[in-house]
């Protein structure tokens, strides 16, 4: 363990709410994360042509 | 303690070191205790790294023990701030901006394998133009399973000041000023509305927070809480989102379109302009100036394009906020914009009431400009002349300041509303109040207005 210099006084409590607000934000980007992916999906840009492909 | 040795007043909390000055030149001394972290801080590239992207204050190290301190470790010598300013002159944006570098800067040293160990705003500071960090000493080694520790200082100082601005629609520097170390979880759950109970991160950060603290006592602290770094930056990111969030409401505050109205009046601004322009020329040199009652800053840029550090002042946090803004988007790099009431300035406050200095004590500038703002003084808030007088002497070496007659339109709608018992503001009176402590050197009327503009010269003690 590092020798802290604890001069501030973090907080009673603060340390322990950190800990749950971490782990609740744990879930809320999770969720946030999956959301972004499937709204990439539906708004993923086009390819641009190939203006040599024939086919296209 | 050694010959011209002054320990800085407000450097006292951290025992890694503190900051002094010998012969007028600033320095920070590095104490053993501090010697691991900082050393590592070196070492691992975070210095450089916070330097180089100009988030961080760079020093020079010097190989000297002026303090003469058993305890001492290194001498460092940091580039000087011109002109220190605090939260509670700051305009909402500046705080923002000061809120997201913290974040910024803790998200560098964590990828260094540090932590910033203190998170207040008292150590960021306007510098050429850009906020920075000014404390090389806030930075410690990282262990992941300890949470951050600045976390409720930076949810008191940077959080609930933003939030309560944001949601009260209201400009709150003088509570600020009241909470100088940042005001209360608990003082802040209480005056944000209800309905910020269902904005997740608000709920977590400020009404979550409260609980906690007012709950458990301080030996749970730290305590079989698992934590990773991981966790930090999920707190940081939502932090940072909440942040970049917040706005400050938009309000036609009464001086905001003062220049778009002052414009109409025929050439009123322009002769202004030239004036102060010719006049510049002949008090050369001028390193610094203090814009009083500077508006959006038309001409503290003026100033500025002199090459003037300039400190723009007014006390509507509206036309602060305003011209902070357009500082940012420019590469404008001579003007500090505060909110300074000089009715009542900022005032001498904390431990021994040294440790931030007044704005009066601070400010020891060149030239002085009072322009369009002794009739608010004045009239507007019943100030003597001589009173007046004196408030400008104790700031400047020179100062151009307008006098406004009482027959001027801006008077006759202030007096509208009152009853007019300002007899003894004549331009007579005023000259004789100023006299006392200046002596005139130029004068001249202003065109398409009865206002007198003066530039005067403080008189020898």
């Amino acid at each position: 363990m590092l020798h802290h210099l604890l001069y501030i006084d973090p907080g009673s409590g603060s340390f322990l709410v950190q800990a749950i607000t971490a782990a609740v934000l744990g879930v809320v980007f999770f969720f946030r994360n999956i959301r972004l992916y499937i709204k990439s999906i539906f708004t993923r840009t086009p390819k641009k042509q190939d203006d040599n492909n024939p086919s296209a | 303690m050694p010959a011209n040795f002054i320990h800085h007043p407000s450097s006292y909390r951290d025992p890694s070191g503190f900051i002094f000055e010998k012969n007028g030149v600033l320095y920070r001394q590095v104490n053993k205790v501090f010697k691991e972290h900082f050393d590592f801080f070196i070492a691992s590239g975070c210095y450089d790294k916070l330097v180089k992207k100009d988030l961080l204050i760079p020093h020079e190290k010097i190989n000297e023990n002026f303090s003469g301190d058993n305890d001492w470790y290194a001498t460092l010598k940091p580039e000087r701030v011109s002109f220190i300013s605090y939260p509670y002159e700051w305009g909402f944006d500046m705080l923002k901006d000061a809120a997201l570098l913290t974040l910024d800067i803790l998200k560098e040293s964590l990828a260094s394998g540090m932590i910033l160990k203190d998170a207040t705003p008292y150590n960021i500071q306007w510098h050429k133009g850009k906020l920075v960090s000014i404390d090389s000493l806030s930075f410690e080694k990282y262990d992941e399973t300890i949470p951050w520790i600045a976390y409720r200082q930076f949810c008191e100082n940077f959080l609930s000041p933003l939030l309560l601005t944001h949601y009260s629609r209201m400009p709150l520097q003088e509570m600020m000023l009241a909470y100088s170390e940042g005001i209360p979880l608990a003082v802040t759950k209480s005056l944000l509305p209800w309905r910020t109970k269902f904005s997740i991160h608000t709920y977590l950060h400020i009404h979550l927070h409260t609980k906690y603290s007012l709950k458990n006592p301080p030996t749970q602290a730290g305590k079989n809480t698992a934590f990773s770094k991981k966790k930090l930056l999920n707190l940081v990111s939502s932090l940072e989102g909440l942040i970049t969030k917040l706005k400050l409401p938009v309000s036609k505050s009464t001086w905001s379109d003062y220049y778009d109205e002052a414009s109409q009046r025929t050439n009123y601004l322009e002769h202004k302009r030239k004036i102060i322009q010719q006049w510049l020329e002949k008090i050369k040199p001028v390193a610094t100036a203090a814009d009083l009652g500077a508006n959006t800053g038309e001409f503290s840029k003026l100033l500025s394009a002199k090459n003037i550090q300039t400190i723009a002042s007014d006390f509507d946090a509206n036309c602060i906020n305003v011209l902070y803004n357009e500082i940012k988007k420019s590469d404008e790099k001579n003007i500090l914009p505060i909110i300074i009431d000089l009715s009542k300035p900022s005032p001498s406050i904390g431990v021994n009431n040294e440790e931030r200095d007044s704005f009066i004590n601070r400010t020891n500038v060149d030239l002085a400009m009072a322009l369009a703002l002794i009739h608010h003084l004045a009239i507007g808030k019943n100030i003597p002349l001589e009173k007046i007088a004196d408030l400008f002497q104790r700031m400047c070496r020179y100062l151009i300041i307008e006098f406004v007659p009482k027959q001027d339109e801006k008077i006759k709608l202030m007096l509208a509303g009152k009853k007019d018992i300002y007899t003894a503001y004549t331009e007579e009176n005023f000259l004789s109040a100023f006299n006392q402590y200046f002596t005139v050197i130029e004068k001249e009327t202003i065109a398409g207005s009865e206002r007198t503009i003066y530039l005067m010269k403080k008189n020898e003690a």
